[in-house]
């Protein structure tokens, strides 16, 4: 078969040179790979387009066999004229699209098996599109025709996959299977967490004390994904091969081993590792690194074989959160006692009011009323005892006529009674204030004859007794002590 | 009042909605900018044709109700004439009143809490030149000696926490106090490091803590101011009254400054010859006028100005008696060390727990001499320091004792600091060797306390280096410690906002801040 050169020089001449540019890509792609550095240059710059680029050539080559298809129809063979003008074009697209993501794969700081497949995903593509138009054009006849549609079906499976590698790169290994319902996962028999890298054996010190510090500080950096200045902390072996400079721990040599090196640096310093703005290694994670390099940076050295070495299981203090307050589910909390709440906060303004914006519970606090409030006003308040958890009555004019209110403040944490002229009898009715946790009777005139009941309080931290009739010697029970205040 | 559907329902008062209202028109024209201006300046043109249509279009004027993170917005409105009444914090408070105690000119933390042997080891000699690249300082100049602690350290308590001999009495409460020793600031000037203690900015303009907190919870005890301020050390701190004013804030919730000695508010009391019953009446004469204002201009600070008016007047009675140190026990006078007769930090920390007994929220206290350069005998490590130290351990000591006491140190948040720590080195102004011993600014590593209100007590958080020079352990930045103390009060710093100039403002600004859940109890 001879190539119908004179028909059609124009088309071949644009072949040929396709031909050439894919071969130019993969060249370049087998001898300047991306190596995990990153240059700002020109390619960076442009390299950022390859997102934007990428697109167009995926949705030409998914319309072509559509277009195909349809064509066979008696109604529509008109579709099929456009599949040659398409095929060149998403050939040509996504030539332009892999030199983008080469310029962006070599200055932007990637490596690793993700990129790679990526890439030669890419130039395959390029390469796909190029066979089917050649075929469709030049090799006509039923036999041929079947190549072609398994070649058109073959551009699809690769440029789907090179997608997804893609997605990978950008979006997280994960991006599509993250968020997928219970059921599924199981049809598929997927695990059903997000993965988890294999760990080292726990029962070496590497794998035990030292991987950890790695997983939690530098895996983002230099781990399967990425790898900084070519560096990878995964794993033993790759932390031993070392990075673009060399290697970055030395056995037994702590000052010279490169990573020790940087994690010590002031937080503030170029070159100190993690980076700005990154978490620093604890005291306790330094001094495990320090000892094992010391002790050889074995990947078999027993967990146990340092005597002294720190632990690193730090406290983890949980780190404040703020949960959004849900005001629809507040005001129906607050319901059944919002109308009396607000007369008495419209009598007695600022005495009483919700302990916090999303919670029915409240807190009264007389302090600054002293003397103006009395026995009649506690009994105004009646009505909402049970929702009362801090009392704070303290210099307010009540007596012992109130002990009956105070004992129905049955969810009471804290009553503060200081300065008032309550005696033993109100103490002693406070027997069932079983969420008690602070009782201040500091100022009045008690005895030690309410400790009885005091004691029986299953909450009960403090005790204030100061400035009472109960003696700082007073008997009581160790328990006891420990909860008294003078 | 604090429950507006609640209160809607019972009260059903008329919405200050709609152009109509003044206070409404006010807040519109403040939210106005240049740049919203010139934005919708052509739109605008347009709508003041559909406006005078009496077009459906135009825009209800109304609060926003989400933040700008798309979180519920807190609505902090309420009863104009009542600007301090109580709200609830946003979720349960761990304290519902904070003493503040700023020692003005930065105290030597390595005199006091930062125990370093290595320091002390190394007294005398060269200064490590990686210690000066790239730094700034206000005096040092070219290579200064490293100076070890000027007295001794002991560990001190059952946490058994390291601290020098300067603070015996203070020693009694170490179990009770949580050090963070890891305190870090950018500023290293006084006036601007006080500044973004205080208001969380180092320029002036910005709400104080104090005025944040009042606006935020308002104060049970409307006879007196929610947020006072005492100065003792015979100076004004150097940020001026700044330090205590409201910023963007409306000025009711600014701090009011108060005397421990004399008159608690200067011109407080009736002039001779004026009965009080005759001020009542020149009150409401006043009050008349300033409410016809009010009626037409819609400015929130004339009603402020009435506020502050009427304030003053029951101020007459409540304040004088908070105040008067007179009504104290000779026992109670002499465990702080106070007199009646004289101003000093110990009649202040006496004053402040009597106002804390009578419900203030904010208690703010100055004491002014602590930056000790070494360039005279008071402002020295070896004599001023010992002074300050004298003049302050015994009262904080008292006041911690009388709150533990009365149960109040459950509610009370007390915070002791400076706005920065001191360096390592001996200062050398002009490169001489001193007379007095003395420390220069140092911004990177100062100490502070907190006790009560929800901190855990007899711990210390963070770590400096070995020359407790820079921190190598926990950094806490003055926002993240304002994030802290906001929380312990009920609140997210986040909601905590006020709409001023385009940006939510907040005390802990725009950089993320972090609350320190570590000393949290």
């Amino acid at each position: 078969m001879t190539l119908p050169v004179r028909r059609a020089p124009l088309r071949l001449r644009l072949g040929l040179l396709a031909l050439a540019l894919i071969l130019l890509l993969s060249a370049l792609f087998a001898f300047l790979p991306p190596d995990g550095l990153e240059r700002v240059t020109w390619a960076q710059f442009i390299g950022r387009f390859h997102l934007l680029t990428v697109h167009f050539p995926i949705a030409l080559i998914l319309i072509a066999p559509v277009l195909e298809w349809a064509g066979r129809k008696p109604r529509f063979p008109h579709l099929r004229s456009s599949v040659d003008f398409l095929l060149a074009l998403a050939m040509l697209s996504s030539l332009v699209a892999a030199s983008l993501g080469w310029c962006l794969a070599r200055s932007g700081g990637y490596s690793g098996r993700l990129v790679t497949q990526h890439m030669w995903g890419g130039i395959s593509v390029a390469a796909a599109c190029w066979l089917c138009w050649m075929l469709r054009e030049y090799f006509r006849g039923p036999r041929f025709d079947l190549i072609y549609t398994l070649a058109l079906l073959a551009t699809v499976g690769i440029v789907s996959w090179t997608g997804y590698r893609g997605g990978q790169l950008s979006q997280g290994e994960n991006h599509l299977t993250e968020h997928m319902p219970g059921v599924l996962r199981k049809l598929i028999r997927l695990s059903p967490g997000p993965t988890v890298l294999p760990r080292s054996n726990p029962a070496f010190f590497y794998g035990a004390h030292v991987e950890p510090i790695f997983v939690g500080h530098c895996y983002s950096c230099h781990g399967p994904d990425k790898q900084k200045g070519r560096l990878r902390l995964d794993s033993y072996d790759s932390l031993m091969r070392g990075g673009k400079d060399g290697v970055v721990v030395k056995a037994g040599n702590v000052k010279g081993s490169e990573l020790f090196h940087r994690v010590t640096l002031s937080p503030s310093d170029d070159d100190a590792m993690p980076p700005n703005g990154k978490r620093p290694l604890a005291a306790n994670e330094i001094k495990l690194l320090e000892l094992w390099i010391a002790a050889g940076a074995s990947s078999t050295l027993a967990a146990n074989a340092i005597k002294d070495a720190p632990t690193n299981d730090v406290p983890v203090v949980a780190e404040v959160t703020f949960p959004e307050i849900d005001p629809a589910a507040v005001t129906q909390l607050r319901a059944p006692l919002a109308p009396q709440v607000a007369h008495l906060k419209q009598r007695y303004p600022d005495l009483l009011d919700y302990e916090s914006r999303g919670s029915a519970d409240l807190v009264i606090d007389a302090s600054a009323l002293g003397a103006k409030f009395g026995d009649d006003d506690l009994a105004a308040i009646k009505p909402l005892s049970e929702q009362i958890v801090t009392a704070d009555l303290s210099g307010a004019a009540i007596t012992d006529r109130s002990a009956p209110l105070l004992a129905a403040m049955k969810h009471a944490r804290v009553l503060r009674l200081t300065n008032t002229r309550i005696t033993d009898t109100t103490v002693l009715a406070l027997g069932g204030l079983d969420r008690l946790e602070s009782l201040d009777l500091y100022g009045t005139e008690v005895t030690p004859a309410c400790l009885k009941v005091v004691e029986s309080l299953p909450k009960l931290r403090h005790l204030y007794a100061g400035a009472t009739k109960i003696p700082a010697d007073v008997p009581v029970s160790e328990e006891m002590r420990g909860k008294l205040l003078f | 009042m604090s429950d507006p559907e609640t209160d809607a329902k019972n009260n059903p008062a008329p919405e200050p909605t709609g152009l109509s209202h003044p206070e409404a028109r006010f807040a519109l024209l403040q939210a106005q900018t240049r740049r919203h201006f010139l934005r919708s300046f052509t739109a605008g043109v347009g709508s003041m044709f559909l406006g005078t249509l009496g077009s459906p279009f135009a825009p209800p004027v109304k609060a926003a109700e989400r933040n700008v993170d798309g979180s519920l917005r807190l609505d902090f409105t309420r009863d104009p004439s009542r600007p301090l009444s109580v709200l609830p914090p946003e979720f349960a408070p761990r304290a519902k009143r904070i003493i503040y105690l700023h020692m003005a000119g930065a105290p030597s933390q390595l005199e006091l809490f930062d125990y370093k042997p290595d320091l002390n080891k190394l007294n005398g000699q060269e200064c490590p030149a990686s210690f000066l690249v790239g730094k700034r300082f206000a005096f040092i100049s070219g290579v200064p000696k490293l100076l070890g602690a000027q007295y001794p350290f002991h560990q001190a308590g059952k946490s058994g926490q390291w601290m020098s001999d300067r603070l015996p009495h203070l020693e009694k409460h170490i179990d009770d106090l949580c050090l963070i020793k890891s305190m870090r600031t950018d500023q290293f000037n006084h006036a601007p490091a006080q500044l973004l203690v205080q208001t969380g900015n180092a320029r002036l303009g910005y709400a104080s803590m104090g005025s944040w907190v009042i606006y935020g919870l308002g104060t049970e005890n409307q006879n007196l101011p929610g947020f006072i301020v005492l100065v003792s050390g015979g100076n004004q701190p150097d940020g001026g009254k700044q330090l205590w004013g409201s910023g963007f804030l409306p000025s009711v919730y600014q701090g009011v400054q108060c005397r421990s000695h004399g008159e608690p508010v200067l011109y407080l009391e009736n002039p001779p010859d004026v009965s009080r019953p005759l001020r009542r009446r020149m009150l409401d004469a006043v009050d008349e006028i300033n409410q016809q204002t009010y009626a037409e201009f819609g400015n929130p600070e004339t009603v402020t100005r009435i506020a502050q008016y009427e304030m003053a007047f029951r101020m007459q009675m409540d304040a004088t008696d908070a105040m008067d140190i007179h009504k104290e026990s000779p026992a109670a006078l002499a465990a702080y060390g106070a007199n009646p007769a004289d101003s000093s930090f110990a009649n202040n920390c006496l004053v402040a727990r009597r106002l804390a007994e009578r419900g203030v929220r904010f208690i703010q206290l100055y004491h002014w001499g602590w930056d000790d350069h070494g360039t005279s005998a008071k402002d020295s490590l070896n004599i001023g320091f010992a002074d300050r130290c004298r003049e302050t351990d015994q009262p904080i000591a008292a006041l911690l004792t009388d709150l533990k006491q009365r149960g109040m140190l459950e509610d009370t948040l007390v915070v002791w600091g400076g706005e920065f720590g001191r360096t390592s080195m001996r200062e050398n102004r002009n490169g001489q060797v001193m007379q007095f011993i003395g420390r220069d600014h140092n911004p990177g590593a100062f100490t502070i306390w907190m006790a009560g209100g929800g901190i855990k007590p007899g711990m210390s958080h963070g770590e400096t280096d070995a020359m407790g020079y820079e921190i190598v352990k926990d950094p806490v930045e003055i926002r993240d410690l304002h994030a802290t103390i906001l929380y312990a009060m009920g609140f997210d710093h986040h909601k905590l906002n006020y709409s001023f100039q385009g940006l939510e403002q907040k005390l802990t600004s725009v950089k993320p801040a972090r609350v320190v859940a570590e000393v949290l109890a």
